[in-house]
């Protein structure tokens, strides 16, 4: 579909303003950290995901608990967005949620190699935000962290936090 | 048991780039103190995708050269019909033929926007100009494009004007001798 | 037509207020805070109708002998409440809903404003005058 390449295209041009804004500010402080700094990738996933959701989910029937509300994000709203559901849910009961996906749209044209995976943190930081977002907004508040062992395959962990 | 159901995948598909192309803007309106700054972001970005989009552009439609530049609008046309989901008119051609725009009675892109009063000179859109330009350079075509009217700020309709500043000379592609 | 519409956060306090007659916000903004609390407790998962009301349209909440209370939660929380006049017998609980299913849409939209910020109250006057064409039944 044609609108696919286009949300692929702005998902690279975020990155790219994200990182290069963050250059410029530490380009001031003479800072060398390693690990890039993705906080506003993640905020602009969190606040799309936060009003998308409001929409998705217009005409849902009420969520029955918490499982409820994350199987619904692994398969209908993934399909949505990723055009397909997510390969495996684990949970411990005890609101920590391993969402897998064997290929993750934004990480499949990623080439299998350890200097990729260094980069691949920058794919999935968008869409983190997506998931926090969108459970932020169904009342699930939670940390979202994405682990990549091999390409495309990814992992999303998310820990509920009880209040 | 499993709930009945499916979204409208092209309905969401383009609420997600309206959305995402949203809150960038407004990250970047946070990021940047002067709303004009925005704008040129704005066009940049679009100029980025501009150049790949034509790639995608080229291989769904098959599109040949283009023959002149009502040629060309025509094609661009096309583009917005298959990437917005909109089809503008092509209209207001200068009496030399180098200029003319495209008026678009509703523009996805803003259609949920509303500009708060400190940034009524914001180039929302820019990035379609910056779309244009860009992918019309990969064809060696130098453009310029700007927005002439703006429903954001109360226009009846969206123009985009494009104005042809020259033909460029076919690029040798790197490392080839 | 419906009298008053208004729209609570998360937290409970108030968003959005539309009144027809603005000589009688104060006496439904009243009303409508006092009718959070059977919002509450149709929505708590400790009750038994909770289970089985999967649909965000809760019905009538109550009635007095003036007017008639009408309430709706998204999957996000947010309220919707509609007052109705006692002596409207015009409206029935399917022309309510479809109230309650357009505000809805209205509201989604409206969050989709990336100038908008989520849980802040709601200013916009188009959101307004289209909230009041929707229990004036203009549209």
């Amino acid at each position: 579909m044609a609108d696919d390449i286009l949300f692929d295209l702005l998902h690279s041009e975020i990155i790219n303003y994200t990182l290069r804004n963050v250059d410029d500010n530490e380009k001031d402080k003479n800072s060398d950290k390693k690990d890039e700094d993705l906080s506003n990738l993640e905020y602009i996933g969190f606040s799309t995901g936060y009003r998308i959701i409001e929409r998705l989910t217009r005409e849902m029937p009420r969520f029955k608990d918490e499982l409820d509300t994350l199987k619904f994000i692994c398969t209908d709203f993934w399909s949505a967005i990723y055009k397909k559901q997510i390969d495996n849910l684990r949970t411990n009961h005890q609101g920590v949620y391993v969402l897998q996906d064997n290929a993750f749209r934004f990480l499949n044209r990623l080439s299998n190699g350890k200097q990729y995976l260094e980069v691949a943190p920058r794919y999935v930081a968008f869409t983190c935000g997506i998931i926090r977002g969108s459970l932020a907004n169904l009342n699930v508040h939670c940390l979202v962290t994405a682990d990549i062992q091999s390409l495309p395959s990814c992992k999303f962990h998310i820990q509920v936090q009880r209040v | 048991m499993s709930r009945s159901t499916r979204f409208d995948t092209k309905k969401v598909n383009s609420e997600l780039v309206n959305l995402t192309y949203g809150t960038l803007v407004a990250q970047m309106v946070k990021d940047l103190d002067n709303p004009d700054d925005v704008s040129k972001q704005l066009d940049r970005i679009g100029y980025n995708i501009g150049i790949r989009l034509i790639e995608d552009f080229l291989s769904k439609t098959g599109t040949a050269r283009c023959l002149d530049l009502k040629d060309t609008a025509d094609k661009i046309q096309t583009a917005f019909r298959l990437y917005l989901g909109v089809q503008p008119n092509v209209v207001n051609w200068s009496p030399a033929g180098d200029e003319f725009s495209f008026i678009l009675d509703s523009n996805p892109l803003t259609e949920l926007v509303e500009l708060p009063e400190n940034l009524k000179q914001l180039k929302y859109s820019n990035v379609i100009c910056g779309a244009i330009r860009g992918a019309l350079e990969m064809v060696q075509l130098d453009v310029q494009s700007w927005i002439v009217q703006d429903q954001l700020k109360g226009d009846q309709n969206t123009e985009i004007r494009v104005k042809f500043i020259r033909r460029l000379e076919d690029a040798m592609p790197a490392g080839e001798d | 037509m419906a009298v008053c519409a208004a729209i609570v956060g998360k937290d409970n306090s108030p968003k959005f207020f539309c009144c027809i007659n603005p000589d009688e916000e104060l006496t439904f903004q009243y009303k409508v805070l006092s009718s959070l609390d059977i919002i509450e407790e149709k929505l708590n998962p400790a009750s038994k109708s909770a289970s089985e009301m999967r649909e965000l349209y809760l019905g009538q909440l109550y009635s007095l002998e003036t007017c008639k209370i009408y309430g709706y939660v998204t999957n996000t929380k947010i309220k919707f409440i509609i007052v109705v006049d006692s002596t409207n017998m015009a409206l029935r609980d399917n022309e309510i809903r479809s109230m309650f299913r357009k505000i809805h849409s209205e509201y989604a939209d409206m969050v989709s404003n990336p100038f908008y910020i989520p849980g802040e109250p709601i200013t916009s006057k188009s959101f307004d005058s289209s909230i009041k064409n929707i229990i004036t039944g203009t549209v």
